[in-house]
């Protein structure tokens, strides 16, 4: 059975169920806290949590290996980012250009393209098709714009079954959870969650945790809900432009299901998705797959035209693409970010981020976690979602393994430069940097203030005030010793013997 | 249809954004991103041992009846699809198979078929990939059953898939078909503690007999 | 004192982080011996405050700039600016010229930017030594600091020179190149994620049974250190230089 009525909301702590050591790590639910504050509570205990520290260190460990290999696999690696890069850069500088292109290519297919501004009016659009074409039950392969603009609760608000196909993404639907990471949506859990999970759902209480016959259950469920969708709604890697073709990469077959066997056929996309030529996929299907998980490509490369041709076997009688901007438009004309929207979604930057192996993909709130969230989040859901891009403590990991090469790290600190500017500042960090800078101007009120601070510090240790409130380092000293304070100050010791030294 | 939509005012909004000049360094020249492909065949051969593709090289059509009809007699009892095409019905006919058999012109394959046989449109060394179109007997018959079996001559195999996919645009391939798809291997996932479980929701086994004449 | 062929009597001015200076002053202590002992004419205007970076980082580049600017009025002068740290060097070599990008500053910025450097590198790249003979017989693990790492594109500079330490052993670190979790003032504002980020590292570290860790660093230093003696942890931090310059 579906997950009932709820949908799947964005996730929050409180709806994680997070690994099941026998006790819940399920956060109060507090509805007064604002985004920021929640992120705070959740990553101060996802960052304790060592049994998930462990469970991620694992799953990147392996990731990393694979990775190693996939890059091998190629003559030039490097060339392959910058190849990428320079083909999206093409893409999206012309972005209108080949957005009517591709349009005009779908519809000489006999397919529909519905443009969608926001996330309602994607979901009117999808919602209206299915109550038109008295849709019961819905297939859904992997998209992350289907879970940005909450797609699956609009459909089941109209009583659609909605059925999440990819593995991943249907055990979290099943424990009412949003995906834990955008390639493994439930790379959080182990076997025995997911065997217990099956277990308690599926009614069948004799479930081992073998993989593989967990697979098989899973390959039984869906089976059925394939068979007897009304409406298949799917993802796109990439929009063709002159082909007028969407690119899905899996490896489960469960995008295949979704697009050949229900008789209407939906894909909702990012508009910057475009490549210009069909034949840019020979480079962007390995880098893509080695970035995601390793592999050389995914097992399936599906090409999607148009809904079943005359003559032709099978297939959908309708085909939808439904564009979503939902404010990626807007990123255009920022001269420095208009690169973000590069992004493949492959999860690369997620999987070598020390932060996000730290505190988890729940921990974002967001359909997008991890490094690419926290520079794109903010700007396309907006003052809510800033303090993201100040979680971080810019190691430029990000940058490094991004195939489409965007500056990650570099966009983080103009986001932060932006958000300043622009007085979502508080007024206490404004007043700090204002004295700090007029300290700095003179060489004599920095040795000054340096001096008194660990005068003062000296004291407020020696009283036995380290931490509490009178403490200024508190914050520092919560996790860590304090750090040991020096007699004298480098220029100190120069003034008085260093400089004249040999 | 009650929602319209917002065409223009997105086309509008990306022009105004584009209308903001970022600098556009001049594409690069590099080397090759792959290594050349030499021998297509062995490399075909080796790729597909990787990606857990069972496949056999035959001779000639008597050795690939032959290998069919194995494949065929490993299977469960059941019904079996299969493309409709002259050379398909041909081996079908010379092999006498005790087992039911829906054509693709009858239509879709049932959900219980034990197998599926189909062509492809090529097939690629770099990757160790099947090439199947609708016209290789629809999109159901290479994802439906558990078993997916691909019928192919050595002609059909090219290097690497920028030659593959230049083919496809110069062939209008996706002009003439709503459907395409790169297939690298029997379906699977490691959605479990990263751990490959082949047979996800679609073939557990694909099968290339590969003819050589 | 050590004669070294290639090494003529180079001007340095000395770039001391503003909480090196304060905070941990033996890193700049021991830069000076060790550039003194390699021939260098090593000088520190004493008018240098902080490069900025500490703003600039939170966002607020309108209080990094004026600070930016007083640098390199600081060393408008200086014929070589070597910095005992990455993260430094590359605010004024990276950053300084997007800092000052709309400024009058921006082609003084990147002249003085092209003479700063950090001091493996400058050690390595611009001296041409690998061997500064230092000597120092303990076991020690090297952490890859970040900025030194992908802004400075600093890969192996710090590890020939440990290599050439006499009596040094050098344990390579698994995961050496993952961020210890300092990140400025995300130390602070991120505080739970900081400290697990450095608990895993110390993790690493104690892996490797090394009694030192050393880095390019001294904020990757300071919070290390900060995280191993809450644990009381075998491994002690010290700063690459203070290696350099060890004599016994």
């Amino acid at each position: 059975m579906s997950n009932s009525g709820q949908g799947r909301a964005t996730p929050t702590a409180e709806n994680v169920r997070a690994h099941d050591d026998g006790k819940s790590a399920q956060a109060q639910k507090r509805p007064e806290r604002s985004a920021a504050q929640q992120f705070f509570h959740d990553a101060a205990i996802k960052s304790a949590d060592l049994v998930h520290r462990e469970i991620i260190r694992k799953n990147m460990d392996s990731y990393f290996v694979a990775h190693d290999r996939g890059r091998s696999r190629f003559a030039d690696w490097e060339a392959a980012r910058q190849r990428c890069h320079e083909i999206k850069r093409e893409a999206v500088n012309n972005l209108d250009k080949y957005l009517l292109q591709f349009e005009q290519n779908v519809i000489a297919n006999g397919g529909k393209v519905f443009w969608a501004a926001t996330s309602e009016e994607a979901c009117q659009y999808v919602t209206e098709l299915a109550v038109r074409h008295k849709v019961k039950t819905v297939v859904k392969s992997k998209s992350m714009v289907t879970e940005e603009i909450h797609l699956g609760l609009a459909l089941e608000k109209v009583g659609c079954d909605v059925w999440e196909t990819d593995l991943g993404e249907y055990i979290v639907q099943l424990r009412n959870e949003g995906p834990y990471h955008i390639v493994t949506p439930a790379m959080h859990l182990n076997r025995q969650q997911i065997a217990e999970l099956f277990r308690d759902k599926f009614s069948e209480p004799n479930l081992t945790e073998e993989p593989e016959e967990l697979v098989a259950a899973a390959r039984r469920k869906l089976r059925k809900a394939f068979f007897a969708a009304e409406m298949g709604i799917s993802g796109a890697n990439f929009l063709i432009a002159d082909s007028g073709v969407i690119a899905i990469s899996t490896n489960e077959g469960n995008g295949r299901l979704t697009t050949s066997l229900p008789k209407i056929h939906v894909a909702v996309t990012g508009i910057e998705k475009i490549l210009p030529r069909l034949e840019d996929l020979a480079t962007f299907w390995p880098v893509l797959a080695t970035s995601g998980t390793g592999q050389p490509i995914t097992t399936y490369g599906t090409l999607i035209g148009g809904p079943k041709r005359e003559g032709e076997v099978d297939g959908p009688d309708e085909f939808h693409v439904v564009l979503v901007d939902n404010g990626r438009s807007n990123l255009l004309a920022h001269k420095e970010e208009r690169e973000v929207l590069h992004c493949i979604r492959c999860g690369a930057c997620l999987n070598i981020c020390p932060v996000y192996r730290h505190v988890g993909g729940h921990t974002y709130g967001t359909p997008y976690p991890g490094p690419i969230g926290s520079v794109l989040v903010p700007r396309l859901e907006g003052k809510e979602f800033e303090h993201l891009s100040y979680a971080s403590s810019l190691c430029g990991a990000c940058t490094s393994v991004c195939p489409v090469k965007i500056d990650l790290h570099h966009h983080l600190l103009h986001n932060r430069r932006d958000f300043t500017e622009k007085g979502s500042a508080s007024a206490r960090e404004r007043l700090q940097f204002r004295l700090w800078r007029m300290a700095m101007q003179s060489p004599r009120i920095f040795a000054l203030g340096g001096w008194l601070t660990r005068r003062a510090l000296k004291m407020i240790y020696g009283f036995g005030l380290t931490g509490t409130i009178a403490d200024p380092m508190r914050a520092w000293n919560k996790g860590r010793e304090r750090v040991p304070l020096p007699q004298k100050s480098f220029r100190e010791q120069w003034k008085k013997e260093l400089k004249n030294g040999r | 249809m009650g929602v319209k939509g917002s065409r223009e005012l997105i086309l509008q909004r990306i022009r105004d954004g584009l209308r903001v000049a970022v600098a556009a360094p001049p594409r690069t020249e590099s080397g090759p991103i792959f290594e050349h492909v030499v021998n297509p065949l062995e490399r075909f051969q080796i790729e597909c041992k990787a990606n857990l593709i069972a496949l056999t090289l035959s001779h000639d059509a008597n050795e690939s009846r032959a290998q069919l009809k194995a494949e065929l007699d490993s299977l469960a009892e059941g019904e079996i699809h299969v493309q409709d095409s002259p050379v398909l019905r041909s081996m079908i006919e010379a092999i006498q198979i005790n087992r039911p058999v829906k054509w693709s012109s009858q239509g879709a394959p049932a959900e219980a078929s034990q197998a599926t046989v189909s062509l492809a449109e090529a097939l690629v060394a770099q990757t160790g990939s099947i090439f199947v179109s609708a016209a290789c007997g629809g999109r159901g018959i290479s994802v439906v059953a558990p078993c997916h079996i691909v019928f192919a001559t050595v002609g059909q195999l090219v290097p690497d898939l920028e030659t593959a996919l230049r083919n496809a645009t110069a062939q209008g391939m996706v002009r003439k078909n709503s459907f395409a798809c790169m297939i690298s291997g029997s379906s699977r996932t490691a959605d479990i503690e990263k751990i490959l479980v082949q047979g996800a929701h679609g073939p557990r086994r694909l099968a290339v007999i590969l003819q050589q004449s | 004192m050590l004669e070294f062929p290639d090494s003529m009597a180079r001007k340095v001015s000395l770039f001391v982080p503003c909480f090196v200076d304060q905070l941990m002053p033996q890193v700049a202590v021991d830069t000076l011996k060790l550039l003194r002992r390699l021939g260098c004419d090593v000088y520190f205007p004493e008018d240098q405050t902080c490069c900025g970076q500490p703003a600039f980082n939170t966002g607020f580049w309108d209080d990094s700039r004026p600070c930016a600017e007083r640098f390199l009025r600081v060393f408008r002068d200086a014929e070589s600016i070597v910095c005992p740290s990455g993260s430094c060097t590359t605010m004024v070599r990276q950053f300084y010229p997007e800092l000052l990008k709309e400024t009058a500053s921006l082609e003084e910025a990147r002249a003085v930017g092209r003479r700063t450097f950090e001091l493996s590198e400058f050690l390595v790249k611009v001296m041409g030594l690998t061997d500064v003979g230092a000597s120092f017989s303990h076991s020690v693990t090297y952490h890859a600091s970040c900025h030194g790492l992908r802004e400075l594109q600093l890969r192996d500079e710090p590890l020939r020179l440990l290599k050439n330490v006499k009596g040094l052993k050098l344990i390579e670190m698994l995961r050496s190149e993952e961020c210890c979790g300092f990140g400025g003032t995300f130390a602070t504002k991120f505080e739970s994620i900081s400290v697990a980020m450095g608990t895993s590292k110390a993790d690493s570290i104690a892996v490797t049974g090394a009694e030192y860790v050393t880095a390019i660093d001294p904020s990757c230093l300071m919070h290390m250190q900060g995280i191993l003696s809450k644990r009381n942890d075998r491994a002690k931090t010290i700063h690459l230089a203070s290696i350099l310059a060890s004599e016994s």
